[in-house]
């Protein structure tokens, strides 16, 4: 139980009273019945500027004119770490690392504060004098802008990594030293059957190694170590695939680069999965075009071997030869250049003919008429019918209904009975002169007869019929490489 | 209890009045100049803890106690006028 509370001697009461009288002190305590002691003020000016410094949210000192802490606030006790007693009589410079803020009053100038056992703290300081009884004393406000700082610095790291995120066309992760994921892309949220944020990487991305180096490489990390690796190691490029359902064709490039702090401590990675489908697909396609070029390319230079042979062999003279071998060879180019312009897809039947037959056509479409359904021929038939289409026509344009002003050629085509991917093409020339099958009809029919079956392995039959010259092709479309028929409709030219 | 042969001294105060801070800059000044190394001072702010006030029973603030050496010698005011102080608290001027 505590001792009730003596009155003053009598001595002492009278020198209160008398120094309250006399204006010395400014504060006194009074003895309430029910609450006990009480601190009064007697200025009432005083109150609201203790409030102000005592409440406020900023660490507050007052500074006599020598520059001696004469108070401090709680607030400044806790950004300095001291308790008032080590702070009051110190110098005021001797809270502030390296330069001291010049004081200017109302004035908010930087410092940076000591602390008790921690790092000093970046501080906005403003001042303003004050009057206490004769002398006029400082009043400085510490601001602690460390906590401003780092939170804005946060905030604008923040953003920064969303919007490079959202930027990212790839899928991008971000993972915290311990491997669990941060971040996503849009793509990578996409990747991962479950949402990814918040879960460790190898339980996001469950992955298996592509190739067989790569196996082994991955192999040797469980999806724990492989976590740890990827959060703090850089990793470059290891071809992965995605187990689950929805990834499975897909293959990826797995990288990985560590971030770190300004003092070298890592604060996590990011992770990057590549998708390596496009461009595998791409690799393979130019591979397998590069290929592709180099048969089509053996093929014309045996082609025109092949038909520079033949046509000295039928050719009287070195003029005969150069006359029929160039056209030869100009029908082999008209051949190629509709392929290039198709991309070596393949041309529709009725425009190879068209196009074959243009320079007979001129004048007069309706010379050699073109019929029969719309199909699309793949690129490999296309120089061995181009060359039997040219000796057809030069050879009617010598001696055929092609030669002089009357005569005309029907060409007609239709997918043979129960087989739809061979064609029967049908060159009826009629309103011709007479017709005989002379000895060497030489080189054009052999070259024909060859080319059908060997190039376009299909059978030919050649009548030379009083009439007109008749000429039945069939030969299948569908081979190997290229492209099935396709019929499109039917197209009358 | 420590034998301590410097001087104990105990200043109420009221937080931040214009005399409180007064009292504290002014003893700080006078204790370094007259008593160099032979003073403590324990600022005890009655606004936090007006209970305090009852052990040496203060009514007025600021006032300063003079614990050690004894007796107890108390100065009331801020201290402003040097020469009170050290006649107050048996201080021979340095």
């Amino acid at each position: 139980m505590p001792e009730p509370p003596k009155l003053p001697l009598f001595a002492d009461a009278d020198e209160t009273v008398q120094a309250i009288h006399q204006g010395d002190v400014d504060a006194v305590v009074v003895m309430r019945a029910l609450e006990g002691p009480q601190v009064i003020l007697l200025h009432g000016a005083e109150e609201p500027y203790r409030v102000l410094v005592e409440r406020m949210s900023d660490g507050a000192l007052t500074a006599g004119p020598d520059g001696v802490i004469l108070y401090v606030n709680d607030r400044l006790c806790e950004l300095t770490g001291y308790p008032s007693g080590r702070l009051v009589g110190r110098d005021l410079v001797s809270l502030f690392d390296g330069e001291p803020p010049k004081l200017v009053p109302e004035v908010t100038v930087e410092a940076s504060l000591r602390r008790n056992g921690d790092d000093a703290m970046p501080v906005a300081v403003w001042s303003r004098p004050i009057s206490i009884a004769d002398t006029t004393a400082t009043l400085v406000r510490l601001t602690d802008l460390s906590i401003h700082r780092r939170a804005e610095q946060i905030a604008a790291a923040e953003r920064f990594a969303r919007s490079v995120l959202e930027q990212a066309t790839e899928a991008v992760v971000v993972l915290s030293p311990d491997g669990h994921i941060t971040h996503a892309s849009w793509r990578a949220e996409q990747l991962a059957e479950q949402p990814p944020v918040g879960r460790m990487f190898s339980e996001a991305f469950p992955l298996l190694a592509q190739s067989s180096e790569d196996v082994g490489m991955l192999a040797r990390f469980s999806a724990e170590s492989l976590d740890a690796m990827l959060a703090t190691k850089p990793f470059h490029g290891v071809e992965v695939r995605l187990r689950g359902e929805r990834n499975g064709k897909s293959a990826f490039l797995l990288s990985a680069g560590p971030l770190f702090d300004d003092n070298r401590i890592n604060v996590g990675s990011i992770v990057t999965l590549t998708d390596m489908s496009e461009r595998k697909r791409a690799e393979e396609q130019q591979t397998m075009m590069v290929a592709e070029l180099n048969h089509r390319v053996k093929n014309i230079l045996a082609i025109v071997q092949s038909v520079a042979a033949q046509t000295v062999r039928s050719s009287g003279s070195l003029e005969n030869f150069a006359y029929a071998f160039s056209g030869r060879l100009k029908a082999l180019a008209i051949a190629h250049d509709i392929l290039t312009q198709t991309r070596w897809i393949g041309i529709g039947l009725s425009e190879l003919l068209a196009a074959v037959l243009a320079p007979y056509r001129s004048a007069d479409k309706t010379r050699v008429a073109i019929s029969g359904p719309a199909i699309l021929l793949p690129a490999r038939v296309v120089v061995p019918l181009s060359m039997v289409l040219h000796e057809l026509a030069t050879n009617a344009a010598k001696y055929g209904s092609l030669s002089g002003r009357r005569g005309n050629v029907d060409i007609t085509w239709q997918l043979a009975d129960g087989a739809d991917q061979a064609i029967e093409l049908t060159w009826q020339e009629r309103s011709g002169p007479k017709v005989r099958r002379t000895a060497s009809a030489g080189f054009g029919t052999r070259l024909i007869e060859r080319v059908v079956s060997h190039d376009l392995d299909g059978r030919t039959a050649i009548d030379f019929d009083p009439d007109g010259v008749r000429c039945t092709l069939s030969f299948a479309v569908r081979g190997q490489a290229g492209p099935s028929v396709t019929t499109l409709g039917s197209a009358v030219e | 209890m420590t034998e301590y042969d410097g001087y104990s001294l105990r200043l109420y105060v009221a937080g931040q009045t214009p005399k409180s801070i007064a009292a504290v800059a002014n003893l700080k000044k006078i204790c370094e100049q007259h008593l160099p190394g032979r003073y403590e001072i324990e600022i005890v702010d009655l606004m936090k803890d007006p209970a305090l006030a009852v052990r040496h029973q203060i009514v007025a603030i600021p006032t300063l106690i003079r614990q050690l050496p004894e007796p107890l010698k108390r100065i009331i005011g801020d201290l402003s006028n040097t020469e009170r102080v050290l006649v107050g608290l048996d201080i021979r001027p340095n």
